[in-house]
């Protein structure tokens, strides 16, 4: 105990200087409006913890810097909400998405098809994008010709916007069904496996130097067949799944999405790193060109698909109860009536946002901890982190594990994004400033520490609605008459001069280690 | 004679630096033997381009009569074997047992290892809990040393387990390798030509990037102009 205080005396005065700083900032406003604000910050700070947290187990072991990350933030909030206001078009999306995912599920296959393809080395160069180049092609005449039930960004009255507007009065927009007139429906299905598996093929063909003995299994086999038994269900259920989803209570409806906007950005993340950054391992400065690309690509396509308008997500009706006792003053009343907001200490708190996202966010703090201290993966992962060569000397495959570090990273960010989406609302620049938050926290807290980007994300969450807060009641600057007034820009400058401060005193952060 | 493990004329490249220039190693089964030579010869090289963590651009590496060069470095030591790399890289953010754990191959390596483990190294059993950082240096080379049986490997590289041990040290560690040597194939790089000498019953001789001398470890004793001429040692 007595190293540990030793050890870490600047670490231990900052701290205890913050708080002072905490209990001091609670001197000038009234108790309500602290416990509020606090709440606000700890709900900020969860959030930008999902993002960071991500963003930082990619970096700590992959060395890669996603600069797409809160892109993709973005889009998992997007997905999200498309899963709870327009069920429908969920349903349409998962015949197609599942057959152009079959073909990478095959991703153990073509190194063995590769050693049996005897060429020249001149049509070794070409093949792979000439199969890409027919994927493609075949992607562009079936996909937009794939009928899906969408909304029009063009036209107000079916915009996102306005389904929206009608979810959150309780209505539901009545949307067409889509049908097959431009192509026919068999042709569409077996197009799609086609390209996907002619595509997959070309992009293992550019990382398959190595040769090997492979043995083909039916595992090899199994999550492909699984994709097209999901495709052709999807297919053929369609109608009575989408009945089945809109006729379900939207607390369920909200899980789903939580549940699919995670997965999918889990999955949107694996697919990434097995495909774009992996060829780039040795090439760093490229690595970071990607991903910069890949989060301008991606703002592009939510703004082409969802358009650029800002919009609410409603939030699931168990946080959404109005009338009769509510504001709520006790549990009782509140479970009762899932009254949206409840009072505490006469003030008024929302419970989605200012509980719910909290508690989420421990809950999800606590169990990516235990998969770090408790699991194999968890365990590879540390060790990875330090030692990634070490690790591989042991005979583990760091690859598989790097795959599944960006999945997770980038399925905590869309969390993050489904999450935030009922009290942020969704618009395209949501996760530029989340990013921002991300960054600064894990400056604040230790680039590559799960801990410290705990640490920094509460900070960075705290900070800034504090200073929100004043910028609304003022500081009395002691000794003075003068009140000080905080303006909405030095909300970001605030988070950024903490960061400046703590780095000037612990260069690698809070918790951050000594290289 | 069989051999484990059979490096044909390696070239490896570290950058634009041609590192290996056409080493040839050629490991006994059940044998140990030392790679030797000057500081900067290419021990380490030859070690990690066996391994495949700098894959060798030209040559042959044959273990178990396979040829394992160009494949990810996971699969090559899936095929059993070990390696104790130079400055012992132990992870810092793992526990002890953690740090054995990690290296099981198939679950339960580490179980039924562990009583071998702490007969072979009492200190570790009572360290077991502490984060592997805490470690004195000698007691992190008997952990990457113990590391590297926990799963069943037919061969072990170790690079340097003699360096910065004091010399009590040193001995228990020699009695460590030589049981280890029972079961398994051990090549060893080792500057402490004594120690080698000791140990090992073949040795190859690297120098500049090029594997020069080869033979019997009792044949090498001997020839006093080789030892002066390659290793710098009377
Ligand atoms: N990452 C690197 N970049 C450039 N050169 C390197 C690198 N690693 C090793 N070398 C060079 O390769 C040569 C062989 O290094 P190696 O570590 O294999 O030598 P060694 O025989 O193990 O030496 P020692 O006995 O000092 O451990 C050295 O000249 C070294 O400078
Ligand atoms: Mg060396």
């Amino acid at each position: 105990m007595n190293t540990f205080l030793r050890k870490n005396t600047v670490l231990l005065i900052t701290l205890a200087v913050i708080t002072a700083l905490f209990i001091a900032a609670a001197q000038g406003m009234e108790k309500k409006d602290f416990v509020i604000t606090l709440l606000r910050g700890l709900a900020v700070g969860s959030i930008t913890f999902l993002v960071a947290s991500g963003f930082s187990l990619i970096f700590g072991l992959l060395d890669v810097l996603n600069l797409a990350h809160g892109t993709l933030f973005m889009i998992g909030a997007y997905i999200g909400w498309t899963v709870f206001v327009r069920p429908d078009t969920f349903v349409d999306l998962l015949t197609p998405l599942a057959l152009i995912l079959s073909g990478f599920a095959l991703a153990d296959v073509y190194p063995f098809l590769a050693t049996r393809i005897r060429l020249g080395l001149s049509m070794k160069r070409i093949l792979p994008w000439a199969l890409i180049l027919v994927s493609v092609l075949i992607f562009s005449f079936i996909l937009p010709r794939y009928p899906i039930s969408i909304w029009d960004v063009e036209n107000y009255g079916q915009s996102p916007v306005t389904y929206s507007f009608m979810a959150d009065s309780g209505t539901r927009l009545p949307a067409p069904v889509a049908v097959f007139t431009e192509i026919a429906a068999p042709l569409a299905l077996i197009g799609l496996v086609l390209a996907s598996m002619i595509g997959a093929f070309g992009l293992s063909l550019f990382n398959s130097e190595t040769q090997q003995q492979f043995k083909l299994t039916w595992k090899n086999f199994a999550a492909f067949a699984i994709l097209l038994i999901v495709a052709l269900l999807t297919f053929i259920f369609n109608e009575s799944l989408t009945a089945v989803l809109t006729g379900l209570s939207s607390n369920w409806l909200f899980l789903i999405a939580v549940v699919v906007a995670t997965l999918s950005g889990a999955g949107l993340g694996a697919l990434i790193e097995s495909t774009l950054i992996r060829p780039l391992y040795i090439r760093p400065i490229y690595q970071l060109m990607l991903t910069l690309g890949m989060s301008a690509i991606g703002i592009e396509i939510v703004r082409s698909v969802w358009g650029r308008p800002e919009f609410v997500m409603p939030k699931p009706a168990f946080f959404n109860g109005t009338g009769g006792v509510c504001p709520a003053t006790n549990f009782a009343d509140w479970w009762a009536n899932n009254c949206s907001t409840i009072l505490l200490l006469d003030g008024r708190v929302r419970v989605y946002n200012e509980i719910f996202i909290p508690i989420i966010g421990v809950i999800v703090l606590i169990s990516i901890w235990m998969l770090l201290q408790r699991t194999r993966l968890g365990m590879v992962i540390r060790a990875g982190v330090q030692d990634r060569e070490m690790v591989e000397a042991l005979g583990i495959n760091v690859r598989r594990v790097f795959t599944m570090v960006f999945g997770l990273g980038v399925g905590l960010a869309a969390l993050g994004g489904i999450l935030a989406a009922p009290s942020m609302g969704l618009s395209n620049a949501m996760g530029e400033s989340l990013f921002l938050n991300a960054l600064i926290a894990l400056a604040i807290g230790g680039l590559t520490n799960y801990p410290g980007a705990a640490l920094g994300s509460v900070l960075v969450g705290l900070i800034q609605q504090f200073i929100i807060k004043y910028g609304q009641i003022g500081i009395a600057i002691p000794f003075t008459d003068i009140i000080f007034k905080p303006t909405p820009p030095l909300v970001p400058a605030s988070t950024v001069l903490l960061m400046v401060i703590i780095l000037l005193i612990l260069p690698n952060g809070l918790l951050g280690k000594k290289e | 004679m069989e051999y484990i493990l059979d490096v044909q004329n390696i070239h490896t490249f570290i950058g634009q630096y041609h590192i290996l220039q056409g080493v040839n190693v050629r490991v006994p089964k059940g044998s140990i033997t030392a790679l030797l030579g000057r500081n900067g010869a290419g021990k380490t090289t030859t070690l990690k381009s066996i391994l495949g963590l700098t894959p060798p651009r030209e040559g042959k590496v044959i273990y178990e009569g396979k040829e394992v060069q160009g494949m990810h470095s996971f699969d090559i030591a899936s095929k059993g074997i070990g390696f104790v790399p130079e400055h012992r890289a132990i992870f810092r953010d793992l526990t002890v047992e953690e740090n054995l754990k990690i290296a099981e191959r198939v679950k339960g390596d580490y179980l039924r290892k562990r009583d071998f483990i702490f007969d072979l190294f009492p200190d570790l059993k009572r360290l077991i809990t502490l984060p592997g950082t805490s470690l004195s240096g000698g007691q992190q080379q008997m952990l990457a040393i113990a590391r590297s049986f926990v799963a069943d490997n037919h061969l072990l590289l170790i690079d340097e387990p003699s360096e910065g041990l004091a010399p009590v040290i040193i001995e228990s560690m020699m009695s460590v390798i030589r049981e280890l040597s029972k079961d398994s194939t051990i090549v060893l790089v080792e500057q402490n030509f004594l120690v080698a000498s000791r140990l090992a019953e073949y040795y190859v001789i690297i120098e500049e990037g090029r594997s020069v001398q080869e033979g019997s470890m009792k044949d090498l004793a001997n020839d006093k102009a080789a030892i002066h001429r390659y290793l710098g040692a009377a």
